[in-house]
């Protein structure tokens, strides 16, 4: 296949950046979006150009660092799909791709399609976590938990924090991260001593990032390569409820 | 968590706009039940009758003074973390996904509110200004006399031009409804499969189709009425 690639290329966090475009021959319909980009890069390499700076670590779709906003979508067109697992066999011959950083504030770009997301980082400080005394393992199995709760909150779990939600929103909201990570947290009974200050503190921070608010469109649910379900907003809304009428 | 910290958070904004939306969708209710009376073949009775009650009794002088506060605090609270959306992302994407992640209308609820706000400007000078302090006619009901809200509301909807200006209003009141009924329930946290299903059912076909085809069907017919 011949594709054409636009790629955003911006040197550094200063630079305004631009697009540029690239002729790219020779792409097998099996390899991976990401290994397309490391054959261009490669090209790039050897006429002694700088190659396009992309996040990229597991290439399984379970790291979520390879953020990449793909003709109008995070991850390319497939769902459920991180870019390292998009094939181009999603292409045709002749197709032109556009391919963007992450959008957002709170995500200022690093260089070309990199971009900072220390701020989930420290949506997880403020209250990503359970205290616990250290000492000998407790027994897996000491404490009872239904097998529904269990798997609501494995469910949530699965976020890996790529950021999709963030990109795909139109506001660039957190809301789907950040109550995936309340979520998984409050359905469990280790999670429950701190649920109240958790949800308090981790919303706090979401703000304080500069994330825009949820206008429940739906589009990070549909964008979320793990499948993460918007009922976690919702959870997250009456954890954040208890905190503040209660609390 | 202080009551200040709460409701500045954008969560406690949104339940804001979300209970104050909600409240404004109860008084639909009320509102169209009054004025279907329009349609009643009556000269105008239990429409000027009803009318006259909303206008004098004390404890819906109130309410109505409240719904005003109302309508300004969601339209406040919206205003507000509609800003806050668009600075968070400072550069738009060259490429946007259009319809294939989101409904179009879920995305325009502020063009919707503005649209149903600049109507509401116009609704209210048109009747309710008319009928507090503009010199409307009257009528005497089994010797009560009260003002002829309904003649004045007849007169005006021979109007062509205000006619589809309703019709364009409940369009845009249906477009805000079918998204905003169901998304100020799941910012009040109620998502359950076994409601969803209620939920969507309600906000679609009540608020977003019922409440505003038949808002918009009185002025159709008093047009077509008075042509006939």
């Amino acid at each position: 296949m011949k594709l054409t690639l636009k790629v955003w290329r911006q040197k550094n966090k200063q630079d305004k950046g631009q697009f540029e475009t690239y002729q790219v021959s020779d792409v097998s319909k099996d390899m991976s979006f990401l290994e397309m980009f490391d054959v261009l890069n490669e090209r790039l390499i050897n006429e002694g150009k700088e190659p396009i700076a992309f996040d990229h670590d597991c290439r399984e779709g379970i790291c979520g660092m390879c953020s990449m906003y793909i003709n109008g979508r995070a991850h390319g067109p497939w769902d459920q799909t991180t870019t390292c697992q998009l094939h181009m066999r999603a292409y045709n011959d002749g197709d032109t791709i556009v391919v963007e950083p992450w959008r957002a504030s709170a995500f200022p770009v690093i260089k070309d399609l990199t971009v900072d997301r220390n701020a989930f980082d420290r949506i997880i400080q403020a209250g990503g976590y359970i205290s616990v005394n250290t000492g000998n393992a407790v027994d897996a199995n000491a404490i009872p938990i239904e097998k529904h709760d269990a798997d609501l909150a494995f469910a949530a779990a699965a976020c890996i924090g790529c950021g999709a939600c963030v990109a795909a929103c139109k506001n660039s909201s957190a809301m789907l991260f950040t109550s995936a990570k309340v979520s998984q947290l409050a359905l469990l009974p280790q999670g429950h001593p701190e649920r109240a200050t958790r949800a308090a503190d981790m919303v706090m921070q979401m703000d304080k990032e500069g994330f825009g608010s949820c206008t429940n469109t739906g589009a990070c649910e549909a964008e979320c390569p793990k499948g993460i379900s918007i009922s976690n907003i919702a959870r997250m809304n009456r954890e954040l409820f208890s905190a503040g009428f209660t609390k | 968590m202080k009551w200040s910290q709460f409701f500045s958070t954008s969560i406690g904004k949104k339940l804001l706009v979300g209970a104050t939306g909600f409240f404004l969708c109860t008084f639909l209710i009320v509102h169209l039940a009054g004025n279907l009376s329009l349609m009643k073949d009556d000269g105008g009775q239990a429409f000027n009758l009803y009318a006259d009650f909303m206008g004098h009794n004390p404890l819906i002088q109130t309410l109505a003074w409240g719904l005003k506060v109302v309508i300004l605090i969601h339209a406040f609270l919206a205003i507000q973390l509609t800003i806050r959306n668009q600075a968070a992302r400072p550069v738009k994407y060259a490429v946007k996904p259009g319809n294939s992640t989101s409904s179009w209308y879920s995305r325009q609820m502020a063009v919707m509110g503005s649209i149903l706000f600049i109507f509401l400007v116009i609704h209210l000078a048109n009747f309710w200004w008319a009928m507090h302090y503009g010199d409307i006619p009257s009528s005497t009901y089994d010797g009560k006399e009260v003002g002829d809200l309904y003649t004045v509301v007849w007169t005006a909807f021979e109007n062509i031009g205000l006619v589809v200006l309703y019709i364009a209003g409940m369009i845009a009141l249906s477009f805000h409804l079918i998204h905003g009924f169901k998304s100020a329930m799941q910012t009040f946290g109620f998502n359950h499969p076994k409601y969803n299903g209620m939920i969507n059912f309600v906000g679609l076909w009540l608020f977003g189709i019922i409440i505003p085809v038949l808002f918009a069907v009185i002025p159709v017919y008093i047009y077509y009425k008075q042509i006939a």
